[in-house]
């Protein structure tokens, strides 16, 4: 793989170069101790040693509301409305790439969702190596402290003010070359670099799976009928605080509102969430998963098998936002996981 | 990206053929969801052109007795004001709660938790034995109520929507989810990991998570949604360090006259 070594120095010039072309979003320490992505201006500081961002990356391309369809009452026709504005995502973690793969492969699937695409076709992304990792993240157990797909540039950080720059794409390194040449890797950065990410692979390990990922949906198809669902589902609040905040859940809902003459309108996607109680809510007041406990299941089956089932992989990057935003402090699948493994593995 | 129009089929039979008349009452409240109605302002005078407003003391003269949509903001707190509502309710075709002291009682439940004789004092002082006053209650817990709009005040553009959806023939929607949900989506930092106490784990969703928004904590003015977990909030707000008390005066604060048990 192509690769270049930049140095911190040389930054402020990328970034301008690339600001010029689109909006760039970076990671920033927030005032709360928190990480996120934030727009970056000349200045920002660049917070290279972030765990996690608070928020998913998701919005990016499928923003929490978004217009679908504007339509007109009195001419009864209506036109599709795609948003595609330039964005470059800069320090993205492996995991969170990983997520956004897992999107394309889900989103392209069946029906091709030409909105989510719109916006994902005029993204760039820029993968980097984790230095710092949350106290709820399990990413390296699930196979997601390292990708080799989804980027267009993978930074990693092997010095207080080196990169070593892995190129993912023609975009990528026309970018990263927009400021003009720049030192090609040598075997010393390119080591540098693989130590690095072995480092960040340990790092993630701190928290993990006590099996191997591949088994979860084995482990999830042996677990339908767990006690567990009940007895976590009692404190859920149904908030669907861990779908919102997990950067794979993409399930929305679609309204319409007119105007004030009720003369034309727009439909509209918002996020929606299986966890909700009005999610599963059909015609004739029908709920198809009534019960908290079916719905508490239901999005670890969807994390642990129903996903695997699609496209081979778990539908759960371990970011860890979810243990987090959960104030009940129930949705932790790396626990849940290890549990439904521990009292389901002598059963064949 | 730009396709080709798309033709719908026509369904004129939607719209009401009609203006509706509609007419705007209070009890105690302090008329601050009707005033949201006024600061709708350039929307208000669009929506006022299918509609016919036959009474709103707040921006208008005059009063007729004859309308289709009833409005009413604030709680009952008085006997006399159930023969009121009650001769509302008989004339009005449709009754929406504005509000929530008129949908969820709201802050005036705050003197159910007290004693009568105690808030009769600190309201009327010397007059305290000249007016009749009972537990306050929103107006549901007198007449059948057909649409809520919660909230203190109401979020005007929620108002807006309520009304265009009941001028288009539909069944006026309100989020059946709590404020956690749009909090997300608005990207706040959960008042939880700051170490604060925050209703919107039981609060209905609709006002875009805005006190959060704005740096406070959702103090649940627009009334539990409908499958709210209140055992579970009650040891989130437990765990997080809260004690009893001070979870029973937030609880209270808004929620006096639900099933709240905190």
């Amino acid at each position: 793989m192509t690769a270049y070594t930049v140095q911190m120095e040389q930054l402020p010039g990328l970034f301008a170069a690339w600001s010029a072309q689109c909006q760039v979003h970076v990671p920033v320490a927030l005032e709360t101790g928190f990480y996120d992505f934030s727009p970056w201006r000349p200045g920002t500081e660049i917070a290279f040693e972030y765990d996690v961002a608070y928020n998913p990356l998701k919005r990016f391309f499928m923003p929490p509301r978004e217009d679908m369809i504007v339509f007109d009452l009195e001419t009864y026709t209506a036109k599709p409305v795609f948003a595609a504005p330039s964005i470059l995502l800069f320090g993205v973690h492996p995991y969170d790439v990983k997520a956004v793969t897992q999107l394309d492969q889900l989103m392209e699937s069946g029906s091709v969702d030409q909105n989510y695409f719109s916006r994902r076709d005029a993204a760039v992304i820029f993968a980097m190596t984790p230095l710092a990792v949350s106290d709820t993240a399990f990413w390296a157990s699930v196979g997601a402290d390292k990708v080799d797909q989804g980027f267009d540039l993978y930074w990693t950080k092997i010095g207080p003010g080196t990169f070593h720059v892995e190129i993912g794409s023609g975009r990528g390194e026309e970018l990263l070359l927009a400021a003009g040449p720049l030192a090609p890797a040598t075997a010393g950065s390119r080591e540098a670099a693989r130590k690095a990410q072995v480092r960040a692979k340990t790092l993630g390990a701190s928290r993990s799976l006590r099996f191997d990922w591949r088994e979860t949906p084995h482990v999830m198809g042996r677990s339908w009928n767990s006690s567990l669902w009940h007895r976590k589902a009692e404190k859920c609040l149904g908030c669907g605080s861990c779908n919102i905040v997990c950067p794979t859940c993409y399930c929305f809902d679609i309204r319409e509102e007119v105007d004030e003459k009720l003369k034309a309108g727009h439909r509209f996607r918002e996020w929606d969430g299986c966890m909700l109680n009005g999610f599963a809510l059909v015609a004739g007041n029908h709920n198809f998963r009534p019960q908290a406990s079916e719905r508490y299941r239901h999005r670890y089956m969807r994390k642990g098998k129903y996903i695997f089932d699609k496209i081979g992989e778990l539908g759960c990057v371990g970011c860890g936002r979810c243990v987090r935003a959960c104030t009940s402090k129930i949705a932790d699948p790396c626990e849940i996981f290890n549990a439904l493994w521990e009292e389901s593995r002598n059963e064949i | 990206m730009e396709t080709a129009p798309v033709t719908l089929p026509s369904n004129e039979t939607c719209l009401l053929s009609a203006k509706p008349r509609i007419a705007f009452f209070d009890f105690a409240g302090c008329e601050g969801d009707q005033l949201q109605i006024a600061n709708l302002e350039e929307k208000l005078l669009d929506i006022l052109a299918h509609v016919e407003v036959v009474s709103f003391r707040e921006i208008k003269t005059g009063h007729a007795d004859d309308y289709d949509i009833a409005f009413v903001e604030g709680s009952i707190t008085r006997p006399e004001d159930e023969a009121r509502l009650k001769d509302i309710r008989a004339k009005a075709k449709v009754l929406v709660a504005l509000g929530a002291c008129a949908a969820i009682g709201g802050i005036n439940c705050l003197k159910n938790f007290m004693g009568e004789a105690f808030y009769r004092e600190v309201v009327y002082g010397p007059q305290a034995g000249w007016y009749r006053t009972y537990a306050a209650r929103p107006l549901s817990a007198v007449v059948p109520v057909d649409a809520e709009i919660p909230g203190c005040p109401i979020d005007r553009l929620e108002f807006a929507r309520v009304v265009k959806e009941l001028l288009l023939g539909r069944t006026p929607w309100l989020p059946d989810y709590p404020v956690c949900v749009e909090c997300k989506m608005a990207g706040n930092i959960c008042r939880y990991d700051l170490g604060k106490m925050c209703l919107g784990i039981v609060t209905r969703a609709g006002c875009g998570a805005c006190c959060v928004t704005e740096g406070a904590h959702c103090w649940g003015c627009r009334g539990l949604f409908p499958s709210a977990n209140l055992d579970a909030a009650r040891q989130v707000m437990d765990n997080a360090g809260f004690d009893r008390r001070q979870v029973q005066d937030l609880m209270r604060f808004f929620l006096g006259d639900t099933r709240a048990g905190l």
